[in-house]
């Protein structure tokens, strides 16, 4: 599936669902992907997820634009009773995390097994 | 084209505590390892050439206060211009007046971003004011700027009233979306979300060099497309002063609505708009100097991590720097 030039697969693992998204996430591509994880909490929440886990081992960069749509994702999950969690950041995320301090906000985990089940 | 940093902290002007100056001196002698300098010239070099700078110096307490420094064009008529009143405003009067004594024109055009007390409370201590023969003209987006430079000068909140003051002081309100030409540059103004609103401006010379004023603008996590505006408005410029208050996560959390800005939005507008460099500003008052400079060095890798085209140059504005454009 692709949202802008990102490509996106999915998965579910009972009650969490992982989405990674892979391409750079700038000014012309950060409205798509809002969108399609707005796109993904509601497939989550129809499908009783708890934790909704974003992969972002495949993201090449991403820029404020796309830092703040993982908010309002994060802020549309909670009306669902879902939380976000991030997983498997490469080294740029990681230090765009750390920079942004957007860190301090998400859960972040190095790989999807280490996400505890259910709700964080 | 020079642009002048008198006051970059934001909110409150602050003070170095006596324990932060003497942990800078302990980490220089540290630094030192044991040398010997000649005499206090060879010191300073050694500080100069080895140690970083919130050890070797200071990014200053002083609220608000930038001066652009132009020339030519036909309505130059060798006044000062200044951006904001903040405390900064009275170590800029001082040096204005020794400028004056040695034959510069005694008038200044200001440049209200907004009317908060951060960037209005140096004017009671602008020397100049108290000078008869000097004529300052205050621009504003605000209609009601006159009234909020009374008003912190009424008995109540200070000694000396407004009326007391001896320079011709004149109040103009100008209108985003015009272009003005004031002084040596023309000017143009974007409005800002904040409290009360706050102005923006672009100041351009008769070489066409391009500085930018913006602090106090929170761009609104729910309004991004209206950040298109502010990429036009920065496009191309020289230097981009931006309010870099707080850090990305908390200006969309915690401080929300609170009228600021991060460093990871300025260099993505500066980025988008082929901005030629940014200087990181309005300093959050409680940091060190040692917390600015690593945002400075994040703010750094950041832009290196994200760009696409051409290089961003990120400074880190502080009280005393002087950037010739």
């Amino acid at each position: 599936m692709t949202g802008g030039n990102l490509v996106w697969t999915a998965q579910a693992r009972d009650t969490l669902r992982v989405v990674s998204p892979a391409g750079r996430i700038d000014e012309s591509t950060a409205t798509a992907f809002a969108e399609h994880l707005a796109q993904e909490i509601e497939v989550a929440a129809g499908d009783g997820a708890k934790q909704l886990a974003i992969d972002l081992s495949l993201i090449d960069y991403m820029s404020s634009r796309g830092l703040r749509g993982l908010t309002l994702a994060q802020r549309k999950s909670g009306d669902h009773g879902i939380t976000i969690v991030l997983v498997q950041p490469n080294d740029i995320m990681r230090e765009i995390l750390a920079i942004s301090r957007y860190d301090m906000v998400f859960k972040v985990y190095d790989t999807i097994e280490l996400v505890p089940s259910g709700a964080l | 084209m020079k642009v002048r940093f008198w006051g970059t902290r934001g909110s409150l002007p602050v003070a170095q505590k006596s324990s932060a100056v003497r942990d800078k001196i302990a980490a220089a002698l540290v630094a030192a390892d044991g040398r010997r300098f000649a005499d206090t010239a060879e010191a300073a070099r050694f500080a100069d050439d080895t140690l970083d700078f919130a050890t070797n110096g200071t990014y200053g307490g002083a609220t608000s206060c930038v001066e652009i420094e132009a020339v030519g064009g036909p309505s130059d008529d060798g006044a000062f211009i200044v951006c904001d009143l903040g405390s900064g405003l009275r170590e800029f009067g001082l040096n204005a007046m020794a400028r004056c004594a040695a034959g510069h024109a005694r008038l200044y055009h200001v440049f209200l971003s907004h009317l908060h007390w951060d960037h209005i409370m140096g004017f009671p201590f602008f020397v100049p004011a108290f000078d008869p023969g000097a004529k300052i003209v205050i621009h504003s987006g605000h209609p009601d700027a006159e009234t909020a430079l009374r008003r912190q000068q009424e008995e109540i909140s200070f000694p000396v009233a407004f009326d007391w003051l001896r320079a011709d002081i004149s109040f103009r309100t100008l209108e985003p979306g015009q272009r003005y030409p004031i002084g040596a540059v023309t000017v143009e103004l974007i409005a800002q979300h904040h409290s009360h609103v706050s102005y923006g401006y672009k100041f351009t010379d008769a070489d066409g060099k391009c500085a930018i004023y913006s602090t106090d603008s929170e761009h609104k996590i729910d309004r991004m497309d209206g950040e298109s505006a502010f990429v036009d408005f920065f496009t191309e410029c020289d230097l981009v002063i931006c309010d870099t208050m707080y850090s990305l996560a908390d200006s969309i959390s915690m401080k929300e609505d609170w009228g600021h800005s991060s460093n990871v939005i300025a260099i993505d507008l500066c980025h988008e708009a082929r901005a030629k460099r940014l200087a990181l500003f309005h300093h959050e008052p409680t940091y060190s100097d040692a917390d600015i400079q690593r945002m400075h060095r994040e703010s750094i890798r950041y832009e290196e991590l994200t760009r696409e085209a051409a290089p961003l140059d990120v400074i880190c504005a502080y009280d005393g720097l002087t950037v010739e454009i």
